[in-house]
């Protein structure tokens, strides 16, 4: 039987929220795709767009970016600046043709253990079909 | 050996040749750039000068030196990469372009020979086009010991004569590709000689541009070092490096390490083009820069093209085909530089 | 019409009466129709001025080599530096003011106004011209450029030969001056992101397409960045080399700052590298076209800046350049900022 695809996702998750989010799905023991590779970050909001294309570049099939809630940021006001900047990069990178569903923000507290893996297993789901990121991996 | 070749037969002379790798000029959108031919009918020399000279097949902008990975015991395993091989044949090059090669080959030649530059220089044949006018209206190659029908460092050269070419083989290598298709070619007659001495006269009276008296120029150039003339020159220079880049002459590169892995440890050393009107060139690692602004940066070039080359190897590293002039972001003229280093004080 | 010898006696007095250290213009060059930049440092020297449609070149990068000269000088002249700008320009140097990088009595401003047209564009103009050599251009009437040729006087429409961006200007005269020539006549091109939308309506894959081929092409001399007046950083990001070295750095400092981009021109690095300048320049970039123009290869490098402009007004409402006040795009935010992206 042929291997089937398995994308490999790289999340960026903020410290405070997101990545202990990710934290409480392990520890209580939630089943989820293996296919992350996750990436503390102290805030969404430091965010810069060298890592999400450096990602892209290192042969990343997708690319996820995940913070606190609005209202909810441990230093008050990061991801109000992540939900701009974030906005921004998508929209650069579908006008150079990058398949959209390869880039996706999320806003995940530290108590939605649940919520993150749903997160992850629709993510592999979608990446499944599309196959994976040739377009700005490095080939040589 | 001199023959005569009828355009319409010109491309099945092409097709002849297709167990050589064919490089030609080709159109992408206003630019004409060289790129590998497939069909011996996309050849089409009704063109100027391209935006970068071939110069970039012989020395490319990224070229693999040598590849290194883990092995079994600790110490990287090094593997040289060198040009792989390529007969090529490079059509349309401009007389200016060919001499600027003849002026690289001494300086990777000479002492010690570059290894990745002289196995690409020696397969690739050059096949050059005598500029009837010239290609563009900044060209200089008579005040540079050039000429729009140069034969230096061509295999063949090619002079459009209306509906033939005027064909020199210069070399073996020259000889040998006209061999392979001796029936296309014919001799030539006195009609064909006398047209092509005049195309030829004509083309030098069509050079609109000169550095005059460029002799006074050199030793001019030794005494300028200190000047506060670099200043006033280098005002609206931005650093962009096109000059350089562009510049057929210029070969100055950089080294660096790509690590693809570090563990597994994966990577290549590769080399490419760099610029002395960057301003971090000559940046050394203890933070001291000697050449920290522009009119240091635009001093170097000068006097390296036509002080310190001409004492070292007796030549201008400079061919005359004006891509500097036309392509400057801010109009920084060379021409007019030296003019102004002639007239300098006077 | 903008009148040159208006223009010429204010740079005069600004110089006779000490006011300027000196002046940034233009001037004709010693080959082709285009001007080169004109630093204009004593009053007889004026006469050198020029303004005609050829003025396409965007001076405020000089601002930003002003200060760096200043930064080096033990006592430097603190008098402002005089400098001719068109609309588009006078956005640029908003942004500065802006960003804090430059101070208000740093400079002076010579507004100049394309009133009903713009600057042109040499390539649409040779092809108009069919091979003749133009030796000069000029204003003329409300919307129409004479070009002389060998003394044959031409005249062609300006529409027919405006550079692209001209065609989606969104400041027909200087939105900050401290003097102002022309009359501001205002142009509000019904299609602003009209160029950007051409690329926007193509399939994905014909955009990747599109953007391989013309990225393909770089050759990383970086000539599109040190044309910009925005990319004034001392060291950028892509330069691996670049960054500040003192005798107290520690080998170890050195041996682990971060590579971001290779130096050599492989197509996922060049893709990298103009995209990252693009999200760098989002809310800053003001459309003056030079990147483009300097382009050795042509390459449309402008849209991609052009498309954040586009979404910047569009999910943001942030028009750039108009406001020295106004807080940068991407350091400020709305309660009401879209996120429908966001899961």
């Amino acid at each position: 039987m042929a291997d089937e695809f398995e994308p490999k996702i790289v999340a960026f998750l903020c410290k405070w929220c997101s990545s202990a989010g990710s934290d409480l799905a392990g520890v209580s023991r939630m089943q989820y795709p293996p296919n992350v590779i996750p990436i503390t970050v102290m805030c969404s909001g430091s965010m810069s767009p060298l890592y999400i294309l450096s990602a892209f570049k290192k042969g990343a099939d997708g690319v996820l970016v995940s913070g606190c809630h609005p209202g909810d940021c441990h230093y008050i006001k990061g991801n109000y600046y992540a939900r701009r900047r974030i906005a921004l990069v998508k929209k650069l990178l579908e006008f150079i043709g990058l398949e959209p569903q390869r880039f996706q923000m999320s806003w995940v507290s530290a108590a939605e253990g649940t919520k993150y893996t749903q997160i992850i297993k629709e993510f592999v789901d979608e990446l499944k079909p599309i196959g994976p990121q040739t377009k700005l991996r490095r080939s040589s | 050996m001199e023959k005569i070749l009828r355009k319409k037969s010109f491309p099945q002379w092409v097709k002849k040749l297709e167990s050589y790798t064919i490089y030609a000029p080709t159109k992408n959108g206003d630019l004409w750039i060289y790129e590998v031919i497939n069909h011996s009918e996309d050849i089409n020399l009704d063109y100027l000068n391209t935006v970068l000279s071939p110069k970039k097949i012989i020395f490319p902008q990224r070229e693999i030196l040598l590849e290194f990975s883990a092995s079994d015991d600790g110490n990287p395993e090094i593997k040289e990469v060198l040009p792989e091989e390529n007969p090529s044949i490079v059509f349309g090059v401009r007389p200016c372009d060919a001499k600027a090669l003849t002026l690289t080959d001494q300086v990777f030649g000479g002492d010690f020979d570059d290894l990745y530059y002289w196995k690409r220089r020696n397969q690739a044949i050059l096949i050059g086009l005598a500029c009837n006018t010239p290609p563009s209206p900044n060209c200089f190659c008579l005040s540079v010991n050039s000429s729009p029908h140069s034969k230096e460092g061509l295999d063949i050269l090619m002079t459009d004569l209306g509906d033939r070419y005027y064909v020199e083989s210069l070399t073996e290598k020259g000889n040998k590709l006209l061999n392979l298709a001796k029936k296309l070619f014919e001799e030539p007659k006195a009609k064909d000689k006398k047209d092509l001495e005049k195309i030829q006269l004509d083309s030098e009276k069509k050079i609109e541009r000169q550095i005059k008296e460029i002799k006074k120029i050199p030793p001019k150039l030794k005494g300028m070092f200190d000047s506060p003339f670099w200043d006033e020159e280098a005002m609206s220079c931005i650093r962009c490096g096109i000059c350089t880049y562009l510049c057929p002459t210029c070969h100055c590169f950089d080294i660096s390490d790509e690590v693809l892995s570090s563990s597994p440890l994966e990577g290549k050393r590769v080399r490419t083009w760099d610029t002395c009107q960057f301003p971090d060139f000559t940046m050394h690692s203890s933070g001291h820069n000697p050449r920290p602004d522009k009119a240091s940066r635009l001093r170097q070039r000068i006097m390296h093209k036509f002080q310190y080359f001409v004492e070292r190897y007796k030549n201008f590293q400079c061919t005359g085909c004006g891509r500097c002039i036309s392509k400057c972001p801010v109009g920084i003229d060379i021409i007019e530089v030296l003019d102004k280093v002639r007239d300098y004080g006077t | 019409m903008v009148s040159l010898e208006e223009l010429k006696k204010e740079a005069q007095m600004l110089l006779e009466e000490g006011k300027v250290k000196y002046i940034v213009g233009y001037e004709r060059s010693t080959n082709g129709l285009m001007p080169v930049p004109a630093f204009i440092k004593n009053p007889e020297d004026v006469e050198r001025l020029v303004w005609d449609p050829s003025c396409i070149y965007n001076l405020t990068r000089f601002l930003v080599d002003e200060k760096r000269r200043k930064e080096k000088e033990k006592k430097p002249d603190t008098r402002p530096v005089g400098i001719v700008v068109k609309g588009c320009d006078s956005r640029a140097v908003v942004v500065l003011l802006q960003e804090k990088f430059i101070n208000r009595e740093d400079v002076f401003i010579l507004g100049v106004s394309c009133e009903n047209t713009g600057v042109v564009d040499e390539k649409k103009l040779a092809e108009k011209l069919k091979g003749k050599k133009a030796d000069k251009i000029e204003f003329s009437d409300k919307d129409h450029f004479v070009i002389t040729s060998n003394s044959e006087k031409i005249k062609i429409p300006a529409q027919e030969i405006l550079a692209e961006r001209c065609l989606e200007c969104r400041a027909s005269f200087p939105v900050i001056s401290d003097v102002l020539l022309g009359e501001k006549v205002e142009r509000r091109p019904d299609e602003p992101f009209k160029s950007v939308q051409k690329i926007e309506s193509l399939s994905k894959e014909e955009r990747w397409a599109f953007w391989k081929e013309q990225l393909d092409k770089c050759i990383r001399c970086y000539a599109c960045r040190s044309v910009c007046p925005m990319c004034y950083c001392d060291e950028c990001v892509v330069d691996t080399i670049s960054f500040a070295v003192t005798a107290d750095t520690a080998a170890e400092e050195k041996a682990q700052k971060i590579k971001w981009i290779e130096k050599s021109p492989d197509s996922s690095e060049n893709f990298v590298y103009h995209l990252v300048r693009a999200i760098h320049l989002a809310g800053r970039c003001i459309d003056c076209g030079e990147c483009e123009r300097a382009c050795p290869l042509d390459i449309p490098v402008r849209l991609l800046n052009k498309k954040l402009e586009k979404e910047a007004k569009e999910l943001f409402d942030y028009d750039v350049g108009f406001d020295p006040e106004k807080p940068s795009l991407v350091s400020s935010f709305k309660d009401e900022d879209p996120e429908d992206f966001i899961r």
